[in-house]
């Protein structure tokens, strides 16, 4: 298998897919191309028609118009079992009155496959989930984390081409969540195999997709890298969704950001902002501006600082090493850039100071 | 202090009330049952059992039992999977019809009955060409029987299929599973014991069934006496050893059908418990 060359090239495509729930549109004229390899999130909020399409690409729905196309071959009339897929049910749905080992078995004998080598897959997919010596036990009997994976053992064992998972880790408490995060992107880059998984976290998405597909009402709102999707956000929605944006007004009241049109909103988030405590010496501080602290929250990491300025409450992160600055406290802020919202586009606009002083430098 | 005083009181006064009740309306019948069946001595009762059409009559409450389940567990079970897993239009009217047959009169569905396949029926000049008899014959109380028990297995089984969903089924149809493997290996094991639940509800249902037989059968004595037109026919002949008698058949199958559903209860919720943990 010559795989540099297929890299590029669409594994997964859906070519203008519709799909209604009676009067619902669920899917509006989707496009949308994932190559070979990939791990891919769909994000977007409830509704958006993301989980939809993964059910179109397993074959779960069908599309009321449009193609879906696999590995060069249009998939629209071909079942999904016969698809080369593995999927992962938000519930999990394993198999109830199965062992974990007829769980991952299912699939193999439904195949015909000699129970013999069905034996040596088994072994080999609970060694690869670290599940050893749980075969006997039923669903009932394995934690949150043991049932997911299990699920996610079940999906692989029929080896397929494409692994679908539907909001893998809805359904596990936070400290478990994150830990399987990491094992899934871990265990899908070893196994090289094509992932798309479905989720409305953006933190989830942002931290475990090579790529990310934004979907909103049913439509894709746009594909990218995480960082493009952070850095260029190319419509309002993707502007406004990822990240912890932050809509403004008036903007042009803030120093250095001149008005641009009419009905224009400008987006905020933390990242374009510095509070410096007064008597910080720093390169802005001349065109920086007074606003006073609002509220603190603790982070972890870092300190949350809402700050009041030009009527709104502006976040910013503040590292927890640097001198903690105090609720009332007078501070500087410093803005760095602004989303410019101007009808469905979008543009970034900087603080005209920064022009000014790379000009004299 | 004074709530858990009185909270005793009312659980005694409860406690009377149920046993009482129980003594009185169904303990107390029950020996006098047994009392009469043995009144003319043990060889009285045996002749009684033993009668030629005591014996045909069982025969027959147990053949239309069986039948009656048959069908009525296989039409169970197809009603209550499209209407858990399927969404289709006429769904409600479906799920709405199934339990028509307890709300309304065992008499009227024997008229209903009656009036099609009897000889002013729509169906009757079809059928009597062909010599089928249905009205006054075993056809018609085997008619009566499935008519009457038609709900008891669909609606043990919807609840737990709608609750189950249809992620299992789609995971396992992802696999490449048939619909009847999926069935035998997802959908089975899950309903048996609401099924086999259904099946022992739907028995004694089906055993004991008067009315609707008593309007079809045309309580012929050995043709189509169940066991209880038969009862009835000889309590009305002032036969009260024969009766009674032939009452206890029916008492002790009734009782063997109780401790089946006391088992199956038992195991069942034994195995929920572990699917649900």
């Amino acid at each position: 298998m010559s795989e540099n060359s297929t890299v590029k090239e669409a594994y997964v495509e859906l070519k203008k897919v519709n799909k209604h729930f009676k009067d619902f549109h669920a899917t509006d004229n989707v496009d949308i191309s994932i190559p070979k390899g990939r791990l891919v999130a769909l994000l977007g909020p409830s509704g958006s028609g993301k989980t939809t399409i993964l059910r179109m690409i397993a074959g779960l729905e069908h599309p009321d118009s449009g193609e879906i196309w696999i590995d060069g071959k249009k998939v629209n009339d071909i079942p999904g079992s016969e698809r080369g897929i593995g999927f992962v049910f938000q519930s999990y749905a394993l198999f109830r009155y199965m062992t974990v080992y007829d769980n991952i078995a299912f699939g193999l004998r439904i195949k015909k496959v000699p129970e013999k080598e069905i034996k040596e897959k088994v072994t080999e997919l609970l060694k690869l989930i670290s599940c050893e010596g749980l075969e006997k036990r039923y669903p009932s009997q394995l934690s949150g984390g043991q049932r997911q994976r299990v699920a996610f053992a079940r999906a692989l064992a029929p080896n397929p081409n494409i692994l679908l998972l539907d909001e893998p880790f809805a359904a596990i408490d936070a400290k478990v969540r994150l830990e399987l995060r990491t094992w899934l992107r871990e265990m899908i880059t070893k196994l090289k195999i094509t992932s798309i998984f479905v989720t409305h976290d953006q933190d989830e998405a942002i931290e475990v997709a090579d790529e990310i597909i934004v979907t909103n009402q049913g439509r894709v709102e746009q594909a990218g890298t995480p960082r493009e999707l952070y850095s260029h956000p190319k419509t309002p929605f993707v502007a406004q969704f990822i990240g912890n944006s932050l809509p403004v007004k008036n903007y042009d009241d803030f120093r250095f950001f001149e008005k641009y049109e009419d009905e224009v909103t400008a987006i905020i988030r933390p990242e374009f902002v510095n509070v410096y405590k007064k008597g910080e010496k720093v390169q802005f501080l001349s065109s920086a501006e007074e606003a006073t602290v609002e509220d603190i929250i603790f982070r972890g990491s870092s300190f949350e600082i809402k700050v009041r300025l030009h009527g709104n409450l502006i976040s910013a992160y503040r590292s927890i090493i640097e001198p903690a600055v105090e609720v009332g406290e007078k501070v500087d802020v410093f803005i760095y850039r602004m989303f410019l919202i101007k009808n469905e586009e979008i543009s970034i606009i900087s603080n005209q100071s920064l022009k000014q002083e790379s000009v004299v430098i | 202090m004074d709530i858990r005083k009185e909270n005793r009181i009312l659980k005694w006064v409860l406690i009377i009330i149920s046993f009482v009740f129980l003594a009185v309306f169904l303990i107390l019948p029950l020996i006098y049952i047994i009392v009469t069946a043995f009144r003319d001595g043990l060889s009285g009762y045996i002749k009684g059992i033993t009668d030629e059409y005591a014996l045909k009559a069982t025969g027959l409450t147990i053949k239309a039992t069986i039948i009656a389940v048959l069908v009525n567990t296989i039409f169970g079970l197809a009603a209550a999977w499209c209407i858990t897993k399927y969404s289709f239009k006429g769904k409600k009217i479906l799920s709405t019809f199934i339990d028509l047959p307890v709300t309304v009169s065992p008499i009227i569905a024997g008229l209903i009955y009656v009036l099609t396949f009897g000889r002013q029926g729509a169906l009757y000049k079809y059928l009597d060409p062909l010599g089928i008899k249905i009205i006054f014959a075993v056809p018609g109380i085997v008619l009566a029987t499935v008519f009457v028990t038609f709900p008891f297995i669909s609606r043990e089984l919807i609840p737990i299929l709608t609750a189950q969903g249809t992620d299992e089924e789609e995971a396992a149809a992802l696999m490449g599973a048939g619909t009847f493997t999926i069935f035998r290996k997802v959908t089975l094991p899950h309903v048996k014991w609401a099924l086999l639940y259904g099946v022992v509800l739907c028995t004694a249902r089906a055993m004991g069934e008067f009315g609707a037989v008593s309007v079809l059968s045309g309580h012929l004595r050995g043709k189509t006496n169940t066991l209880p037109l038969y009862i009835e026919l000889l309590y009305q002949g002032y036969d009260f050893t024969g009766a009674f008698a032939a009452s206890s058949i029916l008492v002790i199958m009734a009782i063997i059908v109780l401790v089946l559903r006391l088992i199956l209860e038992h195991k069942g919720k034994k195995e929920l418990d572990v699917s649900r943990r």
